[in-house]
């Protein structure tokens, strides 16, 4: 049913990847249900679960009322006695219905019981697709502000893969930011084997450099390569970091690298003001603020939502230009 | 109230809402039970048992509250028939999710009281089995819970009520409240759906409060339960005024049994004062939800005898008379009118039924009181390992 990954492939799209995870977990797992909004017969509204109702059957594949609060809710409940959940919300945007059950009962549940929620929330997040103001915000930092909560971004078929599983193993809740302008568009390995049973905070280094560091996560990954394959034919070297996972968050790796370069900017498709950038640009100061020899610039989307209009979308959206003419700016100080 | 302000006169109305549907104690004729034995009173002496068992402890935290001992207290006195009867209807391996007023349900579904107090009850359970395992030793950590003390379940992390007990091998799975009221709705009918999904038998009971009817958590969850099918009671405990507001102002329809209709489950009003009635349900709805059809949404109608928390002045909203007629309608005074009217029991022994719990419960809560305060400087983990 799904793309076959029970060797090591070479070109994964990144939306197989999704599927072949969960559908590798479930069969690992027969505690792993998911549930979600026409997901079971339909096979959801990117088809990431088609074919799933047939191999599973509707007790693990759960087509749910258009409910989220009520949906992670009950998540939650089964969660704490062994099954577990892995929601799909249609739409990121459309977690908003169920914030208190996520923030305040799932986040805060180990915290005050000592009582594990081992639930994954499945997010497909992002713009690029002039899919409108409800179809295409970046929400992860109105969780990271939320101790408890773990938070993954991949940008990769092959991060995009290993994370889900991890995140259907941990034992806390994890929220899953998949970006849908990647589902088709990226493509790269996957390896099934040696899947991790938690996950962990991680920065990778995807290009070294010595003149700037760059943090970003998600799509913004991909065109910040880019902005430093320009850059580098100039004579500029960006140090490329990925953040696979934003929270527990690796600061240990941006700071390394900030003390390296002595430049930092942080590329993210989310807005700016009171964005994940303004924290991770806090703790390059906190700690490597000596070793700056610019500001810290942060590079995103400006405060306001996503438009429909695929042209004043684009507008908003960082692009490798823009992000080369920044760091130029950073290199000049 | 001709001497109030139009305001504050207009606030204190009479409840029109919901109809009264309990009496008062003193108006309700009882006479000897035909056949007089001890079992035929069997049901309900084991329910007051632990009914008198929850009134003293709130009747020991109110004190200590008002002496300084506290800095809060929510009090369950009024609500102990619809707590103590419906935990009387579940069993070892479900689920129990309480809120603030749940007292009764959480002392009925931990302890064997016999254990406690040794002769209170005939050596076997009329109604249920007591919960297996160390029962002192769960209401000494549950009176350090309520004093914040490094014993109690959440080690001084959480207040009151809002903390959680599994103990997997008696199979007690206890799942405390948060203060949004409404939110454990749909984390109870997830427990509901653990077990469904397992293949088991086991059922999920909540309460909530009438005011809680009003979240959208109350229809989503119950919505979804319903369409699933799972196996989930949701109890609500109708003293008629959510802190200050009134039924009148809380809600339109005549009784909350009735929404029950618009998701295709069963709904039940019942006298929430009287714990023979709560049991009947109660296990009647236990029954359906183990059979695989399904949640019931029952509407306990209880008064408010106490303000929302201890301390504050939600009580004044209540009109006077109002209050003194749910006061006539204690449910304690019920229960022991029939235990005594029936001629099998005499006063001297419910006399002595309250002295011992009364002791028992100062003795654990002044020996939480002498237990560790929490060490501040131990670090407490957002994530589990």
């Amino acid at each position: 049913m799904q793309t076959d990954t029970s060797t090591e492939s070479d070109d994964t799209l990144y939306i197989d990847a999704i599927s072949a995870a969960l559908s590798d977990e479930m069969r690992a797992d027969p505690n792993v249900v998911l549930m979600g909004q026409d997901i079971a017969g339909h096979g959801g509204a990117f088809k990431i679960t088609r074919g799933f109702l047939e191999e599973f059957g509707d007790q693990r594949v759960r087509n749910t009322p258009i409910a989220e609060s009520g949906t992670i809710g009950i998540a939650i409940g089964s969660a704490m006695l062994g099954i577990k959940p892995v929601v799909e919300m249609q739409f990121a945007d459309f977690i908003s219905c169920g914030f208190n059950q996520i923030v305040n009962v799932a986040a805060k549940m180990y915290w005050r019981t000592k009582h594990s929620v081992p639930l994954v929330i499945r997010l497909p997040s992002g713009g690029g697709m002039g899919a409108g103001t409800f179809h295409s915000q970046n929400i992860e930092n109105w969780f990271l502000h939320t101790p408890g909560l773990k938070v993954v971004s991949p940008a990769y078929s092959g991060d995009a893969y290993r994370l889900l599983r991890a995140a259907i193993r941990d034992p806390n809740p994890v929220l899953y930011f998949e970006h849908k302008f990647l589902y088709r568009r990226e493509r790269s390995p996957v390896q099934t084997q040696s899947v991790p049973e938690r996950i962990l905070g991680e920065s990778s280094i995807l290009r070294s450099g010595t003149d700037i560091t760059t943090v970003s996560w998600g799509w913004m990954t991909h065109r910040t390569l880019e902005a430093a394959e320009i850059l580098s034919q100039e004579g500029i070297e960006v140090e490329v970091i990925d953040l696979p996972v934003l929270s527990p968050l690796d600061h240990r790796g941006i700071i390394q690298s900030v003390e390296k370069t002595q430049r930092a900017a942080i590329i993210h498709e989310a807005t700016g003001t009171g964005g994940f950038g303004a924290e991770i640009a806090a703790r390059i100061c906190d700690e490597a603020i000596w070793s700056l020899d610019a500001p810290v610039r942060r590079i995103t989307y400006p405060d306001s939502p996503p438009p429909f209009h695929k042209g004043l979308e684009a507008s908003r959206i960082p692009t490798p230009e823009r992000i080369c003419c920044e760091l130029r700016q950073l290199l000049d100080v | 109230m001709t001497d109030q302000d139009p305001d504050t006169a207009h606030s204190r109305k009479p409840n029109p809402g919901t109809p009264f549907t309990s009496k008062s104690v003193s108006n309700i004729e009882s006479t000897p039970h035909p056949a007089a034995t001890e079992a035929a009173f069997g049901s309900l002496r084991e329910m007051h048992a632990y009914m008198r068992l929850a009134r003293e402890w709130d009747l020991r935290f109110e004190k200590m509250f008002r002496t300084g001992a506290l800095s809060k207290w929510y009090s369950s006195v009024g609500n102990e028939a619809t707590t103590v009867a419906s935990a009387c209807a579940i069993e070892a391996g479900d689920s129990l999710l309480t809120l603030h007023r749940d007292s009764g349900a959480i002392l009925r579904h931990y302890l064997d009281i016999n254990a406690l107090l040794p002769g209170v009850l005939p050596q076997d359970p009329v109604i249920r089995k007591p919960m297996g395992g160390d029962s002192e030793h769960r209401f000494l950590r549950l009176a350090c819970q309520m004093l914040g003390r490094e014993h109690g379940f959440s080690s001084g992390h959480e207040r009151s009520y809002h903390y959680n007990l599994f103990e997997e091998e008696w199979g007690l799975f206890h799942i405390g409240m948060i203060s949004h009221l409404g939110s454990m709705i749909p984390v109870a009918a997830g427990t509901a759906f653990a077990y469904q999904q397992q293949g088991s038998d086991r059922v999920a009971i909540n309460f909530i409060g009438e005011g809680a009817t009003s979240t959208g958590d109350f229809h989503e969850a119950l919505n979804i339960a319903s369409v699933w099918k799972l196996p989930f009671i949701l109890v609500i405990e109708n003293n008629r005024w959510a802190f200050s507001t009134p039924t009148s102002q809380q809600y339109a329809c005549d009784h909350l049994a009735d929404r029950a209709l618009g998701y295709g489950i069963p709904g039940v009003q019942v006298d929430g004062t009287d714990a023979e009635a709560v049991l009947s349900v109660m296990q009647t709805a236990v029954a359906r939800a183990r059979s695989g059809d399904g949640p019931t949404l029952v509407e306990a109608m209880l008064g408010r005898h106490r303000g929302h928390s201890e301390g504050d002045d939600s009580l004044q909203q209540v009109p006077e008379e109002e209050l003194q007629q749910y006061g006539e309608q204690d449910p304690l005074d019920l229960a022991e009118k029939r235990l005594i009217d029936g001629g099998v029991f005499s006063r001297a022994w419910i006399d002595e039924v309250r002295e011992r719990c009364a002791s028992l419960v100062i003795n654990t809560v002044d020996l939480a009181m002498s237990m560790p305060q929490p060490d501040v400087h131990q670090p407490r983990s957002i994530y589990a390992d």
